[in-house]
Order: C-alpha cells, then sequence, then structure tokens
C-alpha cells in the first residue's frame, strides 16, 4: 500500500517533465488556427462594432459594455457596487441608489442581464440585472447608460433566478435562490424542512417610464430556485424555475442535494396570478424594502422604504403552478425562440433535458400527474418530455439560440459549448473553451429573435489564456463565430469581475439613442447654478454651501474665503458646457470622498469637511480641454469665529 | 394685368422669405467635432445650426482671445425694417406697372445688400481681429503679426485645424432671385412695349 | 532501491514521449472533424503548470500503474475533463484490473472507431464530489449507498470490514489531488446488467 503511494510520488516529477515538452506541439498547433480569423474579429480604427454586449461583472457588482466582435471594452456601468471614478455611491446625489432595509450597502454580486423587449424581440430601452447577494434588481436606462433604478427584494436571499423579461417586458421577475424563514424569525436551522419558503418575485415594469413596482411573490415551497426563463410565443404567459435541493437539506448541500434523482422545473402560468391578484386575491404581509430611483432632471436618487408586499400561497390559485420533473439538479432553465421548449440542464446529468410546452398543457388538461409536491402538481415525466441530447458532454449548464434551429449548450466539466439541433437532438458541433464555460450569449439569444452571428462564451478558469498578473489572474470571455455549421473560435477577450452572462443587442438599436450631454434648461437639481453671474457661496451654521460651475477651462468662483475651521462645505458643481464629451472632473485636497466626474449640464455634491487653517486648492481631474492644468482654484480656512468674511470670486471680481 | 407687373409683384414678394429663412450660414469643421459646428444669420439674429453651436464657438474662440458672438446688433433692427419697407415698394412698383421703377428698385436693391455685405465684412473682420491681449493663446503668423481668426465672406478658408465655410443659405437664394425677377419685369415689359 | 527509482523515471518520460506523439497525430486527424473526436485541442489539459498540486490527469499520468487507462484517457480524448476545476471522484482501475478483462477487449476499444464507448466506459469511472475512502465510508453509514456517476449510472458502495467496494471494486487507495480524487480500483467498473 505505501509502496503505491510512494510509486505515485516519484512519477510526478515526470508527469511535470511531460507538460513542458508537450508544450511545443501545442504552440505549432495554434499556427494553424490563423487564417482570417483575426480579421473577421477585427474592427479598424474609427469604425463601430455591429454589436454592443452588457456584461455582468458577477462579484464586481457592476455591468461593462464592449462592442463585439472586437471585444473592445467601452464602459463599466457601476450598478451594485461603489465607483470612485464616477463618484457612484460616494457623491451625495447617488448614495441612496444603494440604500437598503439593511442600510447602505457598498457592494453587490451581479449576475444576469436581461435586456428589454417588445413583442419578445429586443428594443434596447433598459437593461435589467438582479443582484444576488443583498437581493436587488436594477435598471439601466440605454440613452444614459446609467443605472437610473434599484429595487430590493423582500423575503428573498440569494436573488439568483432573476432578472428575466417577459415578452413585452410586463414583468422582469426575481427567486430565492437560498429559501427561508417567511417572515424570518429565529429557529432552528434543521427544521428547515416543510418550514422553509422560497418566494418568486414579479415586478410589473412601467411600459413607459420603465419603472418597477413589485406586484406579488408566489410563497413555494422550501427548495432553491436556480436560474428561470420566461415562456416566449405561445408560451408566453408562462414562467419556468429551475429548482435544485428539492432534497430540502440545510447542510452539506453538494452531498444532501444531490440525491434525487430528478428535482423540478416549476411552471407558472403568471397570468392567471396576475388575474388572481387583480381580482383582490393573495395578501398583504409586512415587509421592509428599499426602492430606490434617480432621476435624469434632477440629477439626484431618490429611496422610498417600502412597507408591505402582496403574497400569493400556491394552493390558492389551483391549475396556477405545475413542476416537470427534470434530471439532476437542473441549472439553466432555457426556452426555445418558438417557445415549445423548454431546455433544463442538470447540472450533474450526463444528459440535456428538454421539455415540450405543447406536451405540457397536454398532461395538464389529461391530469398525467405522477404525484404533488406540498399541494402542487408533479407531471409525468415521460408525458412532458420532447427529447434528450444524449451525453453531448459533462456538466451542462446553459444554453441559447441561433434562430435557425440550433441550440448551444455550455458544459462545465468538460469545458465546451455544444450545438445540437431543436426536434432530433442530435450533436452537430463542439468546440473547446478556455476554460470551464459558464454562461454563454448570442445577441436576442434568449429572445423570439436571436442575432445568430456571434456567440460569446463566458469562462469561469483561464489559468495561461493571458500574461500572468500574479494569483489572480484576467477573467475572460471568448467569441465564436456561429454562422456556419462549425463553430469558430475567433477571439479571447479579458472582462471586468466575472463575465457572469451577457445580453447582446444590435448597435443600431440603441445607439442613436445614446444621450450626448443634459440639457442645462432641463436641471432641476436643487442646488443647480445654471449661470455663472449666479454663483454664490451660502452659509447657514457650520455649514456652507458652495453654488459652483466649470467650464472650459475655469471654475466660478475658484477663490473662495470665510470658511472656518469645523465647517462642513457642500460643493454644488454644475457643468455648464452643452458639447459632447467634455465632462469636467472635481476633486479637493482633504476629501474623504471620491472626485465628481460631471456630464456637461449636470450637478454633482461632494462633502469636505474644513479640519484645519490653511489654503487648499481643488482641481479639474478629467483632462478636459488645452488649459485643463489650469483649472483650479483655492478655498482659505480661517480659524474659528475669524473676522474674515466670507468672500467668492472669479478673476477678482 | 400685364405679365411683367406680376413678374415684378413676384419678386419684390421673394424679400418676404428672409423672414422664414436664414439668410447666411458660417460652419466650422474639425477632427474633433465629427458634427460641425455651424451659426446662421438671419436678417434679425445670429442663430445656432444645431443646439449650443454658438456657446461651444464661443467656447472655442475664448482660448484665442475672440469675443463671444453677438446676441444683438443694431443691424438686427434695421434690417427687417429695410427688407420689409423694399418689398412693399417693390410690389407698389409692380402694381404702378412702370419699367423704369422696376430697374431702380433693382439698383436700389443692389446698392442696399451690397452695403450689407459690406457691413458683414466689416464684422467679420473686427471679430477676428480684435482680439483680448490677455488670450491664453497667441498665434502668430509667418511675418509675426498675431494670427487673424476672420471667417471668409463667401467661401471656404483653413484656420488653424478649422474649416470655415461660409456660404449664403435658403433666404439669400430667393432674394437673389426676386431681384432677378424685377430686371426679368423690366425686360418682358419692354418686349410687351414694343408687340 | 535506487535503481529502481531511476528506472521508474526511465519508463514515466517514455510514456510522456509517447503521449506528446499521440496528441499530434490527433490534432491531425481533427482536419476529418468528425463529431466525436472533434475534442482537440486540449483545451485545460494543455496548461503547464509544474508549481500547483497535481490534478487528476497529472497523477494518473504519473503512476506506472495506470499505463493503460491513461492511454485509453487519451484516445477518447478526455483529458480536459480530468484537468476541470472539479471536484471530481475518479475511479482509476490499475492496469491489472484492466488485464483482467476478456482478452482483445482493451485492443478493441482503443479503436479509434469505437471512441464513443470508450467514452462512455471512462466517463462512468468519473462522480461529481469528492469521495475518498472515508468519505465512502461515511456515506454508507448515512443510507446514502448509492454513488451518481457522470453518465447518469448509480454504483452501490458497500463497506467490509476496513474495505470499501464500488460495485464490487475495491478501492485500493485515496490519493488527494489538486481537483479532487483518485482512487485506485482494482476492476473496471462496468454497469452490472
Amino acid at each position: 500500500m505505501k509502496l503505491t503511494k510512494y510509486l505515485f510520488a516519484a512519477a510526478l516529477a515526470g508527469a511535470a517533465l511531460s507538460f513542458t515538452s508537450c508544450d511545443s506541439s501545442k504552440k505549432e498547433s495554434k499556427g494553424a488556427l490563423g487564417g482570417n480569423l483575426a480579421e473577421r474579429s477585427f474592427v479598424a480604427p474609427g469604425e463601430h462594432d455591429e454589436f454592443y454586449a452588457f456584461v455582468s461583472g458577477g462579484f464586481s457588482g457592476q455591468l461593462s459594455v464592449y462592442g463585439l466582435p472586437s471585444g473592445r471594452l467601452f464602459k463599466v456601468i457601476p450598478v451594485f457596487s461603489v465607483d470612485g471614478e464616477k463618484a457612484y455611491g460616494f457623491n451625495e446625489e447617488t448614495k441612496a441608489m444603494l440604500n437598503t432595509s439593511y442600510g447602505f450597502v457598498p457592494w453587490g454580486d451581479s449576475h444576469h442581464p436581461d435586456i428589454s423587449q417588445t413583442d419578445g424581440v429586443l428594443d434596447g430601452r433598459w437593461v435589467f440585472i438582479n443582484e444576488n447577494n443583498t437581493p436587488r434588481i436594477a435598471r439601466i436606462s440605454l440613452e444614459t447608460f446609467e443605472t437610473v433604478e434599484i429595487i430590493e427584494i423582500p423575503n428573498t436571499a440569494g436573488n439568483h433566478s432573476s432578472a428575466y423579461v417577459t415578452d413585452n417586458t410586463e414583468y422582469v421577475i426575481a427567486g430565492t435562490r437560498f429559501s427561508v424563514p417567511v417572515p424570518q424569525r429565529d429557529m432552528p436551522i434543521n427544521e428547515y424542512k416543510g418550514n422553509f419558503k422560497g418566494a418568486l418575485s414579479f415586478l410589473k415594469v412601467d411600459p413607459e417610464s420603465g419603472e418597477m413596482d413589485l406586484s406579488f411573490q408566489i410563497m413555494m415551497p422550501g427548495f432553491d430556485y436556480d436560474k428561470a426563463h420566461p415562456g416566449r410565443g405561445k408560451s408566453h404567459g408562462w414562467f419556468f424555475y429551475t429548482t435544485y435541493n428539492t432534497e430540502e437539506a440545510h447542510t452539506l448541500l453538494e452531498v444532501n442535494a444531490s440525491q434525487n434523482d430528478k428535482d423540478f422545473i416549476a411552471a407558472i402560468n403568471w397570468k392567471k396570478i396576475e388575474e388572481y391578484v387583480a381580482n383582490g386575491g393573495g395578501k398583504m404581509m409586512p415587509a421592509k424594502y428599499a426602492h430606490n430611483i434617480y432621476s435624469d432632471e434632477t440629477h439626484t436618487a431618490t429611496s422610498t422604504m417600502k412597507t408591505e408586499v402582496l403574497t400569493v400561497e400556491p394552493k390558492d390559485v389551483p391549475g396556477a403552478i405545475y413542476f416537470l420533473p427534470t434530471p439532476k439538479s437542473p441549472h439553466g432553465c432555457d426556452v426555445d425562440p418558438s417557445g415549445e421548449y423548454i431546455v433544463g440542464s442538470g447540472k450533474l446529468s450526463a444528459n440535456v433535458t428538454v421539455h415540450s410546452f405543447t406536451k405540457m398543457l397536454d398532461a395538464i388538461e389529461n391530469e398525467k400527474f405522477a404525484g404533488e409536491a406540498y399541494g402542487i402538481p408533479i407531471l409525468n415525466f415521460e408525458d412532458v418530455l420532447a427529447g434528450t441530447v444524449v451525453q453531448p458532454g459533462l456538466g451542462p449548464l446553459h444554453t441559447e439560440f441561433d434562430g435557425k434551429g440550433n441550440a448551444y449548450t455550455t458544459f462545465f466539466i468538460s469545458s465546451e459549448v455544444v450545438k445540437w439541433k431543436l426536434g432530433t437532438w442530435e450533436v452537430i458541433d463542439r468546440k473547446p473553451t478556455y476554460y470551464s464555460v459558464g454562461h454563454l450569449m448570442i445577441p436576442g439569444g434568449n429572445s423570439r429573435k436571436p442575432f445568430g452571428k456571434y456567440l460569446v462564451a463566458m469562462n469561469k478558469i483561464t489559468k495561461d489564456r493571458y500574461l500572468p498578473t500574479g494569483p489572480e489572474v484576467t477573467q475572460s470571455a471568448q467569441l465564436y463565430d456561429i454562422t456556419g455549421d462549425k463553430m469558430e473560435l475567433l477571439l479571447d477577450f479579458p472582462t471586468v469581475g466575472e463575465p457572469h452572462y451577457a445580453a447582446g443587442i444590435p448597435a443600431d438599436l440603441v445607439a442613436p439613442n445614446s444621450k450626448k450631454y443634459f440639457k442645462l434648461e432641463d436641471n432641476k437639481h436643487p442646488y443647480a447654478t445654471l449661470n455663472e453671474k449666479d454663483v454664490k457661496v451660502v452659509r447657514d451654521g457650520n455649514t456652507v454651501h458652495v453654488y459652483m460651475t466649470m467650464i472650459r477651462s475655469h471654475f466660478a468662483p475658484d477663490n473662495i474665503e470665510g470658511i472656518q475651521e469645523g465647517d462642513k462645505v457642500y460643493f454644488h458643481v454644475t457643468n455648464l458646457e452643452q458639447d459632447y464629451d467634455v465632462p469636467h472632473g472635481i476633486s479637493m485636497i482633504g476629501a474623504n470622498t471620491s472626485e465628481l466626474l460631471i456630464m456637461p449640464g449636470q450637478t454633482e455634491t461632494f462633502v469636505w469637511n474644513a479640519n484645519n487653517q490653511g489654503v487648499w486648492p481643488f482641481y479639474c481631474t478629467d483632462f478636459c480641454s488645452a488649459l485643463h492644468q489650469e483649472m483650479q482654484g483655492y478655498v482659505r480656512v480661517s480659524p474659528k469665529g475669524s473676522d474674515v468674511p466670507l468672500k467668492w470670486s472669479l478673476d477678482d471680481e | 394685368m400685364k405679365k411683367s407687373k406680376i413678374i415684378m409683384m413676384l419678386g419684390a414678394f421673394l424679400l418676404l422669405s428672409l423672414f422664414v429663412f436664414p439668410l447666411w450660414n458660417i460652419t466650422l469643421e474639425a477632427p474633433q467635432y465629427p458634427e460641425p459646428l455651424g451659426m446662421d444669420i438671419w436678417i434679425n439674429k445670429i442663430a445656432d445650426h444645431n443646439p449650443n453651436d454658438i456657446k461651444n464657438i464661443n467656447l472655442m474662440n475664448h482660448y484665442v482671445g475672440m469675443k463671444e458672438i453677438p446676441i444683438h446688433m443694431p443691424e438686427f433692427d434695421i434690417f427687417p425694417i429695410v427688407i420689409g419697407a423694399m418689398s412693399l415698394l417693390g410690389i407698389i412698383i409692380g402694381f404702378i406697372g412702370k419699367k423704369g421703377l422696376y430697374i431702380t428698385w433693382f439698383v436700389v436693391m443692389s446698392i442696399l445688400g451690397s452695403a450689407g455685405m459690406y457691413d458683414f465684412y466689416a464684422w467679420e473682420y473686427e471679430y477676428g481681429h480684435n482680439l483680448n491681449p490677455k488670450a491664453a493663446i497667441k498665434f502668430m503668423d509667418k511675418n509675426g503679426d498675431p494670427l487673424a481668426y476672420q471667417p471668409p465672406l463667401i467661401g471656404n478658408k483653413t484656420i488653424l485645424n478649422f474649416k470655415a465655410k461660409s456660404w449664403p443659405m435658403a433666404g439669400a437664394y430667393l432674394m437673389f432671385i426676386g431681384m432677378g425677377l424685377s430686371v426679368v419685369a423690366f425686360i418682358v415689359d419692354k418686349k410687351e412695349d414694343n408687340s | 532501491m535506487k535503481t529502481t527509482i531511476y528506472s521508474l523515471f526511465v519508463a514515466g518520460a517514455l510514456i510522456i514521449f509517447s503521449a506528446c506523439t499521440s496528441s499530434e497525430t490527433q490534432e491531425g486527424g481533427t482536419e476529418s472533424s468528425n463529431v466525436t473526436t472533434d475534442n482537440t485541442p486540449l483545451g485545460q489539459a494543455s496548461v503547464v503548470d509544474s508549481e500547483s498540486d497535481p490534478n487528476i490527469l497529472q497523477v494518473a499520468i504519473g503512476s506506472p500503474d495506470h499505463t493503460t487507462l491513461v492511454a485509453a484517457v487519451q484516445a477518447a480524448h478526455i483529458e480536459h475533463i480530468l484537468v476541470n476545476a472539479g471536484p471530481l471522484t475518479v475511479f482509476a482501475p490499475t492496469n491489472a484490473a484492466f488485464d483482467k478483462l476478456p482478452e482483445g477487449t482493451v485492443e478493441t476499444l482503443l479503436k479509434p472507431e469505437n471512441v464513443g464507448d470508450l467514452t462512455k466506459i471512462l466517463t462512468r469511472h468519473a462522480a461529481p464530489g469528492s469521495y475518498n475512502i472515508e468519505a465512502l465510508k461515511k456515506e454508507v453509514r448515512k443510507g446514502r449507498n448509492k454513488l451518481y456517476m457522470a453518465t447518469d449510472d448509480y454504483f452501490e458502495i458497500t463497506v467490509e470490514g476496513d474495505d470499501v467496494y464500488v460495485n464490487g471494486a475495491k478501492v485500493l487507495a485515496s490519493i488527494q489531488t489538486s481537483n479532487g480524487i483518485v482512487n485506485v480500483v482494482d476492476e473496471v467498473l462496468l454497469p452490472k446488467e
């Protein structure tokens, strides 16, 4: 026995050797990939990309904007995490965006972006994205590319099966990954089974403003609700959620939640529940959750604490919810563009299971039930099954569609993307990913109208794919051309944070609406200064408000005197420019906050505590113009009670 | 009514289009302005070609010490009265129907027009040459004199990294057509007399 | 003793050499683009890393008792599965275990046309999760004596005295690797009829 172990150890050195010696052959084979691949992802200087890709930052909490096919990064939109570059969560205007029932939370875990749709087709108005840790959904405007709304989801923990939109953006949904006691209370953990609840939330989206409102929560059994997908086309009106831990284990889930041969996809007829609620159904329960809205007119966010939520018990709406048995802890839950096929990827299964919507309706009508769970009918597996993709790879996770009858599924364990045919379930092609792919994205690939030209694989591991940067190496996405029978790897590109999931859209549906600047005449910020003549400094006890403007290349005022030690000084700074791409920044020595980066026509505020006597400079932080270096000023701080009068000036006038 | 009378009245009437369309346009093109900056000159105002263009021209120009483009000039009070009066006069002349008056009207319009162009040139000269001595950036020409930033009266001209374009707009073209019609009326009237 | 180690090392180097040549021929074969063999290039298996703890594949390649298994893994082009983040539990039959199979079985499976069957047989030796001998004993103790394998099969775990058996094959040793567990077994795991 000992000898065996010894032999293993002795031979390990040899293993290391083997990999060095194999390396050269690998490098050579890469050369064959050359061809015109570089050309096909190359976007010449000054040219624009064909698609936008909105890539979730995962644990960075943000959303990055890339161009496809170039993979060039354009912007990191701060969503759930503070961002010193853009003053998000640091300036007085945006702090409220990160307010929650737990107070100010500076970080989030962003997961699944989804673009608003009309009639099942991307309309390019908003991106919705969920936050997993402090359950929230954010809405990002595709005019300003800024986060304009964040709503917290109560009775939820690990908001993972979120934030997907229905065909006409009637609803964006949330779902709890971790079931919890509802309402929260002190109880033994091992009494989980039968007592914890899994809330699935439906948020109504205002068709004009996009504003979200938590309409109702369905109180499901205490499973883990993993991923979700709305019905499309013929299945519009339904929502599908994958579940795992139908064992209702509360510990060592890697073993205990992998016991059941089949878990469920929950099929929810939301139109039926909507009707039930409209007729007065459901029960209001107390709940505390924040709803934060940013206004482009006041350039300020407001946070409102909500106090109750409407809950629906499945048993009260018979015929609205069914369980579709699906093998082995299904993760991805994806519906094809026609709405007929519901793909459940059992992440521990060797096969990909596909259910039929038509068969599901038939099974419901003819009551082909295999049993029930907590009063919810379980449909017969065989009676809803459309087909199985047999042994396509190991560890299936997510599926998207090209609109030409093909599906593309990622396999984490075997680290590949597999293309297969809907209806015949035959495998057409497979390509390795580098390495261990999670989600994939085809622009529009989860909607009724995919734009099936490119596929982006988002990998969990990169190891040696890029120049090393210490133990933490870059995250990565990979671009495949999917126009031919075989997929072709075109490009690797690094991403910010973990590229958890992404949403892509043709650029011409978004770019023409992109805002160039904010109109000064529309600026309703309570501390805005719309004209250089109107700048002022106002004292209110120990608080001083500076009404400041900035325009190429000076601040007004740029000399301020009469500030006293211990004063709290608010700088309300308005950018008077009315031209594209002329932001100005401001920061000041001793400020315990970030810079401000102010867009033309916008007003932002930072606080500066006058802790020490002296003369303290401030300056423009964004290289704005030829005389950017001259864009600076001074604040004089005098002792408390000093008779230096409050005075402000520009060019001594 | 005689054809020449109608042509004369129509020509005079066309002057009124100056109240509907701008007279002239100056556009500044540069690589950093994918959408060029432009100002439209009317008989009663200078206006943005696209929103905020004048503000942005002023912002650019203040670095070299140029004055802001005036929101109001005395000409803006005078021009509408002159144009209105000349149009009315032309219509009356047409009504009277004497060909000598037609050509007189044309000559007076030509003199007024030339005066207007001279006035425009003088303003451009002043705008391009009268620079703030405290300007942040000073450029010299080949002779070591301060560089002038005067836009062309008509045509294109390169000023530093800008290409300045100065061309008539619809109002001016319609005015020219109106003036031309008064000459046509004179000729037609002559032919009518002969026949 | 010294000579033994030396000869082992040489043997290891030889295996490695053959591994390289075979991978080259695979790449040539890719052109024909047969769906099931189109797993090359090797993906994560091509990562060069001699510093980190060895992964399942590296351990297997390094073991002179598993040359048949390694050859089979390479013939099936599933190296990248054994280097995945895991965690995976791989039941690794020894050369002796392969020898117990009926005469000619291994040779037949190694033929390119049988790569599908070979892949399935090998994949059946992997289970998601980390189960060393002690963990397998715990599973039995807790009544969870059906182990779910990557091919959707369930294998029964039994304990006799100090020994653990999976589907009748005896687990000889458990080796901790960077991405899971290698359990050395004395038989090839085939579904029980």
